[in-house]
């Protein structure tokens, strides 16, 4: 009897001990799980800051005043504008479109 | 073992000490335990709720969880307006290091001179002020690095407005706090701001979060909105605006560009206009969002509505002859007058010469009750469906009290009085088969269908007739574009002053459609006294609408109608794979 009682003691101690650990790596690991939590709503809040950004050095105003004042260039009318019609069942209109072809470009790299 | 020492009558015990004595110390700790025994029932059983919530306060923190407030995004999912957090700098007035070398540098970075940052810091009782609110991450990072004791920094949202001056009116602007003050942050202040949630948590000594304790309130984001403006349109639309009000020396203007086919807004630009984030000195002219707050008497512009009417209604057909010789018509005691004697002139001649004689002829052929019916149906004298702060609705007045010269006046637009945007939306009905469709500022999907006016027909006869105008002897040749086929109409009125009419003072309209055969946009410009001597609406509002044509049709992707003289320099060769 006194054996048993003597067991069930040591259970008990030791379960106690490991309950006090796992309380503390829980704690542990709340705690970098928040510091994660928080980083990650730092690197939103800067993506989101960079997207404003981007976009404030790319505004139509921007570009206008760069582009007539630092690049001499014109708005495009459509007299000097060659339109070029193409089926809207084109299964590839990227390449279609492609403006530069390899033969030429390889020319210029020579 | 014979006799045992009997020690209760050792002679040592024989003490004169009483009995109670040792009762009364047993009797003592007994009710020393008994004390505790109660006191931790009190403390467990009876007061406990309130013990729990005095441990909780040293450990527990409720932690707010803003909400974010959404984004405004264009058609093209362009950002109009973003919220970013920024730093803003507060102090603690005692607490600051009163170094002189330190503090004017400090001046310096928040752009205060040092009496102002002295002033602000003198109040030693305050345990709190704001130094800046809401200054640039730079900003932020150099008085950080200046590390002054006492001054301290805390994260702020701030609300960015890319666009700037081009887009201010529709975006509107919100305050210090993230509340929508203008525009369309106030009118959709509800959807954008989101609810704030909360959290509540228990925290170690170094401040760290350990646990969640209790529910969580998680945030609300706000929606992100998405318009049916087209930042590009928006922009060019504000350009154009912009030079033709500088170049006229007048004193505002305002545009619209509507999409037919959907009844979106694609651009509304004002000018005077201001920078959303440098508000300082903003005037009420600067804020006005003219294209919506401000009615004016359209004048001309009404003409192809009421021709419209009379088509629709069979009184006339674009061929019948209207007598309008000799320039001038007296109705009761007033005399309304023509600009130039023009004869007799067909339906569809009238609306290109703009022969005030002519309409007001063939509106007199009309009870007051269809026009009234008509003017009200396309939204006249209503505020329109825009939930924009400060929309008017105009003036219409009930048909019951139209004297015949009102009738006949308000056939050419005076004696009414409409916004532009409402103009701009009247014209969209031509612009289809005689339905007008519900005005939108965010993104619609697809065509939509409106409310029957005019029947397809009459729209078509219309748009012929507003493609005469700027024809040659129309009044607008100027509204003309490159490679675009146009028709619209002109307008010009004196500005009303107190109960007369300015004689020196007018408001130049221009209203059409493009591409004329297939239209997609409507366009309606207006200038504001217009101070160079040209006053007329074809020779000040036409040529910004013939760019604004220009440009939103090229920027919507629409390929020119007409034939066009190339003046490309190369010709295109064909490419070889």
């Amino acid at each position: 009897m006194m054996r048993i009682n003597m067991l069930l003691l040591l259970c008990v101690v030791v379960s106690a001990l490991y309950l006090v650990n796992v309380q503390y790596e829980s704690r542990h690991l709340f705690s970098e799980l928040d510091r994660a939590r928080a980083q990650a709503h730092k690197l939103e809040v800067e993506s989101e800051r960079l997207q404003v950004e981007k976009r404030a050095q790319a505004t139509s105003a921007r570009i206008e005043s760069l582009a007539t004042l630092r690049l001499q260039m014109r708005p495009a009318n459509p007299a000097i504008t060659t339109y070029v019609a193409y089926a809207a069942s084109t299964p590839d209109p990227a390449g279609a479109a492609k403006p530069v072809n390899p033969s030429s470009s390889s020319g210029q790299v020579r | 073992m014979s006799r045992s020492i009997a020690y209760n009558s050792s002679p040592l015990l024989a003490s004169p000490t009483p009995v109670w004595r040792s009762k009364f110390i047993v009797a003592a700790i007994a009710l020393a335990f008994a004390g505790l025994a109660g006191r931790a029932v009190y403390i467990q059983v009876i007061e406990n709720d309130f013990f729990q919530k005095q441990g909780e306060v040293r450990f527990a923190r409720t932690l707010a969880l803003p909400a974010n407030r959404g984004r405004i995004l264009d058609r093209n999912g362009v950002i109009l307006a973003s919220s970013i957090p920024v730093p803003s700098i507060w102090a603690i007035p005692e607490d600051v290091d009163r170094d002189p070398e330190n503090l004017k540098k400090l001046a310096k970075l928040l752009g205060l001179t040092m009496a102002e940052l002295n002033k602000k810091l003198e109040d030693e009782d305050k345990s709190f002020v704001w130094l800046k609110r809401q200054v640039d991450e730079s900003v932020g990072k150099e008085i950080e690095a200046l590390k002054i004791k006492g001054v301290y920094q805390r994260k702020e949202y701030k609300r960015q407005y890319p666009e700037g001056e081009a887009a201010a009116h529709v975006v509107g602007f919100t305050s210090v706090e993230d509340m929508g003050q203008e525009g369309i942050e106030l009118a959709f202040n509800k959807d954008l701001g989101g609810r704030s949630g909360s959290r509540r948590v228990i925290k170690d000594r170094m401040g760290r979060v350990v646990e969640d304790v209790g529910e969580q309130i998680a945030p609300v984001d706000g929606r992100d909105l998405q318009l049916s403006i087209d930042s590009k349109v928006q922009f060019f639309a504000y350009q154009t605006l912009k030079d033709a009000v500088l170049l006229h020396k007048a004193k505002a203007g305002s545009v619209v560009v509507m999409d037919v086919k959907t009844g979106e807004v694609l651009a509304l630009a004002n000018y005077p206009s201001f920078v959303p984030d440098k508000r300082q000195n903003l005037t009420g002219e600067q804020l006005r969002n003219r294209a919506l707050t401000d009615s004016f008497e359209p004048g001309s512009t009404m003409k192809p509505l009421v021709i419209g009417l009379a088509l629709n209604t069979g009184r006339v057909t674009p061929q019948t002859q209207v007598q309008t010789a000799p320039g001038r018509l007296t109705i009761g005691s007033a005399t309304i007058s023509d600009s130039h004697a023009h004869g007799m002139l067909t339906v569809s001649e009238v609306i290109q010469k703009s022969s005030n004689i002519g309409t007001a002829k063939i509106a007199l052929q009309m009870p007051a009750r269809e026009m009234w019916e008509m003017f009200s149906s396309v939204g006249f004298g209503q505020k329109p469906q825009v939930p924009f702060p400060g929309a008017v609705s105009g003036r219409l007045r009930p048909y019951k009290g139209w004297r015949p010269i009102e009738q006949a006046t308000m056939s050419y637009g005076y004696g009414l009085s409409v916004s532009l945007m409402q103009l701009a939306h009247a014209y969209t009905m031509f612009g289809r088969d005689g339905d007008l469709p519900p005005i939108s500022m965010l993104k619609v999907d697809g065509p939509v269908t409106g409310q029957p006016i005019f029947q397809p027909k009459v729209a078509q006869e219309i748009r012929d007739m507003l493609h005469l105008v700027v024809g040659p002897g129309g009044t607008a040749p100027k509204a003309q574009t490159m490679g675009y086929s146009v028709g619209g109409k002109t307008g010009t009125a004196h500005k009303q002053e107190g109960r007369g009419y300015a004689g020196h003072r007018y408001r130049g309209v221009f209203a059409g459609l493009a591409p004329i055969d297939a239209p997609r946009i409507a366009v309606a410009v207006m200038i504001d006294e217009p101070s160079d001597g040209k006053y007329f609406g074809g020779e000040n509002a036409a040529p910004v609408f013939s760019k604004t044509v220009q440009q939103t049709l090229r920027v919507l992707g629409i390929a020119p109608d007409m034939k066009v003289v190339p003046q490309v320099v190369t010709e295109a060769v064909e490419e070889s794979f």
